[in-house]
């Protein structure tokens, strides 16, 4: 943007100060208004820049570095000795030992480790802490677990282990330089800015060419020929319009900022409004990023759970006492706490200790239950087994809270399979019934059900070991397994899953109506990504994947037609064995699109083939690997809470809460913001002819001229500065989330209806309304209209000082010069009056300003309230300054121009009403912008 | 990724050209079809058809606030300013004695200025006024016009007037006359009742960078020493009442302006003569900073002999 713009400004200035040159040498004493006009373009290019750093700064400095990443220090084994050393003096060959808490001070790999688990969400998006041991176990060394990366961090435990590349050289710096190795592509509203530059120059070189031509047969001397091209060219560009833009982005990346989307690049503001497919991530963007329990099998039937973000709302019949003894399960076999000192936090965000499935767990049974430490004290626990992956199961045994009741209760929960196995019994309404063949089958119904729905289930089961065995002094030991662990009794099923956040569907149903196609790339197994899809929308409901349609009709996939399926759910494994041309044949045929078990490579992969679609693609990311994609993104968007600094670093824009539907309300933020800088541009385009034809009928009618550069800056950058912005707080016209997203390509910010409409109408009518102002002040002065043409020459003669009038009177220089100065008084009054006309045209394109209201834009009548105060301040209050060309104006020749802005308005209305009457007519496609 | 310019060869760029200029298969012309075009013609003949006519009524309506006698608003002509004849280029009386050619198209110009002075033709067109008073001739509801101007004969420009005079208003002998006159403004009455004259010093003019400063002294005695000696017709430069009020072009039909002649008799030759003349009168201001001509008039005078 700032490139094309400023070197608009930039070619103006230096042809103002080329003109006075030319002036100068031909007349020591010439007018230093090329000079003034070619500085004031420099400072504006120079203030808009320096603005646009700053607020670019200001967003890019919450973003911390890849340096915040690097670790300080780093134990190392030199000459036998545990040494301590900045990390980045490691070489190659170094042995480092690390222990819990510590970043991994550079690409290291595991001789020993005890105990050691690693957190690598940061560089693959995984958030479940990996073991790492010395054991090879992958070829690919992002798969291995003998291999910790530089940047991680230990969780716990220590490992001891061989450094294998440093720096640069190292996976997450590999990654670092790939990200800024792919190139930062222009925005799509850059790449519009420069078309309207281009639009502007056109015009202006093709009006000056042509004019010079007609200048140099009008016989006017070569050298004041070469001076009107250069006013020429010069009043042709929007001096405001850069400032402008920049302040109305900047504007709209408040406002987001506001909505939870901080925008880095203010252009991005706008690319969001053009995105045509988002590839989003599942967890934390689509989902709750918080295992919940989603459904409960006891008494042979699935209840469903509320998996709202505040559970409130638990409405599953708790009336069966089969329910008392699932939910003393829950409670008791179950080691995660509430961490302390959060007396005050809704029970849903209480931070807890302890891994995400007895979290939820925990919140819900405290939840329906109440205070669980409470239950668990009156159940003090004797002996527990935790969890491990050999067991897959969990075990602990209480005392129970009833005074009279000295058995024991053992309590178990793990995979619904191996429970099942340990069980002999399953309560059915409070009763132990056999476990039986059949009983067995609807368990099994019951669990395949939920697994299907992408949840982890777990089993629940219980025995109350009888008094005479296990009297009150019995001592459990855990490692003799002293006490029975089968024939228990199964209790029920319970299934978690990360629910979707409550307002994705909502924000999906919208992406679709506004033709966005949303992509879901996930980790995840695709059951659960699908699962998820499903439950958010991306997959609609009536919408089936080849495999469903195999299921349904009960054939072979293969058997099945391609084309039928308007869903698929694509792996990582199937992306990792397709060509390029199969990949854009997946995203060009289907509509709901699920890619899971992706790599945060694969993504790019993805993210690619989206752009060769002609489609401008916003991705979500969080992890460090994410970066690349999130670069090579016509907009990137990495998450707030839980991306890393170089995913926040590679982004366009941060998401603070990671809610998938604040994209949707910054798509429909960056819409609104194309549409308003449409109406911005045509407000600012309408007045350059205004003030270019004074320039023209001065050159061929010889006119006095009618307006000065000085009082062309003043409305550029004066009067019209604050209108233009006004406009970016215009409300949508109609609801642009139902329309489908700008095409690249087609989609102009600045068309040709629009250049045609506002040149050749409005800057039309604006140009004679103004200059019925000019030729009233010199008609009631005595210079009637037919008396100026011609009169240039004489006029500008330092040395006439008898010039007569039409009725006789004779004029001084100086007299005529300050009735010049008045005529650009009254030819800048007349711009202003009609620019207010035009401001209030331009609130809408399509519909009527009635059905658009008048008044529900306030900021619009601050900006009309300034132009008019701006106008009285520089005729009124500045009338006697003269190097200013202002003096003060007859009241009344404020209004002379008014019917022509009424004009303007009912002629704008009637060219809405037509476009609205007759949809797709010749007067729709020629009249709409 | 490096973005994948489509490079387009010189053959394609024209092969688009011609397409854009008449496309065969749409039968379109420069983008449109005939019919569109038709369409687009008529529709901006029609609009811009209707501008004109939007425009010329609202023109009309504004001149009909315009007197065809009186301008509506003078305010910017409270002074009026001074002129010289013979009009010059820049402001500057130059006159080679021995080139004839020098001074001829000043005497030229100036016999066609004074022609209408002539005293048959003013004897025949306009009044013998009072002197001393102005010459009102108010309208008292009807319009009463043309009005009566007063008579100035050439013959009280004195050695001046050019008639008869072998020494072309003394160019052809290097004592030129430069005539004065004050600047017409619609009733103006000039002097506010009291007699007014124009006087002449040899002075350079003010320059931005003296504002305020006094000029120095040796630069006024210069160019007063080197203007010497002149005569002024009428004498003392007077200018009599009764050519004001003036009624403008349509009323005062043969109005004839007053002018003061100046015959300068010893200008020093071969230099550069500052010369100021202003008018001396009770209601015109001649100081004003901004406008160097307002009641006053500089020029520049150079006499060169060999």
């Amino acid at each position: 943007m700032v490139g094309g713009f400023s070197i608009l400004l930039w070619v103006g200035a230096f042809l103002c100060w080329i003109a006075y040159g030319i002036q100068y040498s031909s007349d020591k004493s010439a007018s230093l208004n090329n000079v003034y006009l070619g500085s004031v373009l420099v400072l504006v290019v120079i203030l808009t820049g320096v603005f646009a750093y700053y607020q670019e700064a200001k967003s890019t400095n919450i973003m911390s570095s890849f340096n915040n990443m690097i670790p300080q220090q780093a134990v190392v084994i030199r000459d036998s000795e545990k040494k301590t050393i900045p990390a980045e003096q490691l070489v190659v060959g170094d042995i480092v030992e690390v222990k819990g808490g510590d970043q991994i001070p550079a690409d290291v790999r595991v001789l020993s480790s005890q105990g050691c688990r690693v957190d690598n969400s940061s560089l693959t998006g995984e958030s479940e802490p990996q073991p790492r041991s010395s054991e090879f176990t992958h070829e690919n060394p992002l798969e291995t677990k003998n291999i910790c990366f530089y940047s991680t961090t230990c969780l716990e435990g220590t490992v001891t282990g061989m450094v294998i590349n440093t720096g640069d050289r190292t996976i997450i710096g590999h990654i670092a330089s790939l990200a800024s190795g792919v190139g930062n592509e222009k925005t799509p509203i850059a790449i519009e800015i420069e078309h309207f530059v281009h639009i502007v120059a056109g015009v202006a070189v093709s009006i000056g060419i042509l004019f010079f031509i007609i200048a140099v047969s009008l016989k006017y001397r070569v050298l004041d020929s070469v001076i009107f091209l250069i006013g020429i060219i010069v009043a042709n560009v929007p001096e405001g319009l850069l400032g402008t833009v920049t302040v109305t982005l900047s504007l709209t990346a408040k406002r987001m900022a506001k909505k939870n989307c901080l925008v880095k690049n203010l252009e991005a503001v706008e690319t969001l409004g053009s995105t045509s497919i988002i590839c989003s991530d599942k967890t934390g963007t689509l989902t709750q990023n918080r295992m919940t329990v989603a459904h409960l099998w006891f008494d042979n039937q699935i209840f469903v759970a509320d998996t709202s973000e505040d559970h409130s709302n638990q409405v599953f019949d708790q009336s069966s006492s089969t329910w008392a003894s699932l939910s003393k399960i829950i409670t008791l076999c179950n080691r995660a706490e509430f961490k302390p000192g959060q007396e005050n936090v809704p029970i849903m965000k209480k931070a807890v200790i302890g891994d995400a499935s007895e979290a939820a767990l925990l919140k819900f049974s405290e939840v329906i239950l109440g205070d669980v430490m409470e239950i668990r004290k009156r159940n003090r626990k004797v002996v527990e087994i935790p969890f491990n992956s050999t067991n897959k199961f969990q075990l602990s045994i209480h005392e129970t809270d009833d005074p009279h009741d000295k058995r024991f209760l053992m309590v178990m929960k793990g995979a619904p399979e191996r429970i099942l196995e340990k069980c002999s019994t399953i309560m059915i309404n409070g009763e132990e019934h056999p476990l039986d063949e059949s009983t067995a089958k609807t368990f099994h119904t019951a669990y395949m059900e939920l697994g299907g729905l992408g949840e982890r289930v777990l089993g629940f089961c219980h025995l109350y070991l009888p008094a005479d065995e296990f009297p009150e002094t019995y001592s459990f030991d855990i490692d003799a397994m002293n006490f029975p662990t089968s024939n228990l009794c199964f209790v029920g099923l319970l299934s978690m899953i990360d629910p979707p956040r409550s307002t994705v569907p909502d924000a999906v149903t919208k992406c679709r109506s506004a033709g966005i196609k949303v992509i879901m790339v996930t980790g995840d197994h695709p059951i659960t990504a699908k699962a998820i899809a499903k439950s958010v929308g991306i997959i609609s409901a009536n919408s089936e994947t080849v495999e469903d349609i195999a299921h349904r009709l009960n054939i072979p996939v293969e058997q099945v037609n391609q084309r039928d399926a308007k869903a698929t759910v694509v792996t990582g494994m199937e992306l990792n064995d397709m060509s390029l041309e199969q990949l854009d044949e997946i995203l060009a045929n289907y509509q709901e699109i699920v890619f899971a078990r992706t790599s945060p490579q694969q993504k790019l992969i993805i993210v690619e083939g989206c752009q060769r679609q002609d489609a401008v693609v916003a991705v979500t990311g969080d992890g460090v690997n994410d970066s690349p994609a999130l670069k090579k993104a016509d907009i990137g968007i990495a998450m707030g809470i839980a991306g890393s600094d170089a995913a926040k670093n590679a982004a366009d824009m941060v998401l603070l809460d990671d809610n998938f539907a604040s994209i949707v309300t910054g798509v429909e933020e960056g819409r609104l913001i194309f549409d308003n800088l449409k109406k911005t541009i045509a407000y600012t385009l309408t007045k350059n002819i205004a003030e270019l034809c004074p320039f023209l009928i001065y050159i061929i009618a010889g006119l006095p001229l009618p307006i000065g550069t000085i009082t062309i800056l003043f409305i550029d950058l004066g009067t019209d500065i604050i209108p233009s912005i006004a406009l970016a707080y215009e409300k949508a016209e109609s609801d642009i989330m139902n329309r489908k997203p700008r095409h690249k390509k087609k989609d102009r910010l600045v068309n040709k209806q629009l250049a045609v409409y506002s040149y050749l109408h409005i800057g039309l009518m604006q140009a004679l309304g103004a200059f019925l102002v000019y030729f009233t002040v010199y008609a009631q002065e005595g210079f009637l209209p037919h008396t100026l043409i011609n009169l240039r020459v004489e006029w500008e003669n330092d040395n006439v000082n008898d010039l007569e009038d039409h009725y006789g009177q004779e004029w001084t220089r100086y007299q005529r010069e300050y009735l010049e100065w008045t005529g650009y008084t009254a030819f800048f009054v007349g711009i202003l009056v009609q620019q207010i006309a035009d401001l209030i045209i331009r609130k809408t394109r399509r519909n009527s300003i009635f059905q658009q209201g008048l008044f529900r834009n306030k900021v619009i009548w601050v900006g009309i309230a300034s132009q008019i105060i701006i106008g009285l301040i520089l005729s009124y209050g500045l009338g006697s300054v003269t190097a200013l060309s202002f003096t003060m104006l007859r009241a009344q020749y404020w209004f002379v121009a008014v019917p022509h802005a009424i004009l303007i308005w009912v002629y704008d209305e009637v060219r809405k009403l037509f476009i609205r009457l007759y949809p797709g007519s010749w007067w729709d496609k020629n009249m709409y912008y | 990724m490096v973005i994948q310019k489509e490079k387009k060869s010189c053959g394609q760029v024209v092969e688009e050209w011609k397409e854009f200029v008449w496309n065969p298969r749409t039968h379109q012309f420069m983008g449109r079809t005939g019919t569109s075009w038709a369409f687009i013609l008529l529709f901006y003949l029609v609009f811009y058809g209707f501008l004109t006519a939007m425009f010329s009524l609202t023109m009309w309506v504004m001149l009909q606030t315009v007197s065809d006698h009186t301008p509506k608003y003078q305010d910017r002509l409270a002074t009026p300013g001074l002129m010289i004849r013979p009009k010059t280029e820049n402001l500057d009386v130059i006159v080679n004695v021995s080139d004839t050619e020098s001074w001829d198209q000043h005497v030229q110009k100036l016999n066609k200025f004074l022609d209408p002075y002539n005293d048959s033709i003013q004897a025949q067109k306009n009044d013998v006024c009072r002197p001393g008073r102005y010459y009102e001739q108010p309208d008292n509801g009807v319009l009463n016009y043309p009005k009566r101007a007063c008579q100035f004969n050439r013959t009280q420009l004195g050695n001046c007037s050019g008639i008869g005079d072998p020494t072309h208003y003394g160019y052809s002998t290097g004592q030129p006359c430069v005539f004065i006159k004050m600047n017409r403004v619609i009733n103006f009455y000039a002097g506010a009742n009291q007699s007014m004259n124009v006087t002449c010093v040899g002075k350079k003019p003010h320059h931005h960078k003296n504002k305020g400063k006094l000029i120095p002294e040796d630069g006024r005695d210069e160019d007063a020493e080197n203007l010497g000696h002149f005569v002024m017709f009428p004498a003392n430069g007077n200018i009599d009442l009764m050519y004001f009020p003036y009624y403008g072009k349509k009323f005062h039909v043969n109005y004839t302006q007053p002018l003061v002649a100046v015959k300068f008799m010893n200008v020093t030759p071969n230099v550069e003569v500052n010369v100021e003349c202003r008018i001396n009168a009770a209601n015109i201001a001649t100081d004003d900073e901004r406008d160097k001509f307002a009641g006053r008039v500089a020029f520049k005078l150079r006499i060169n002999k060999t």
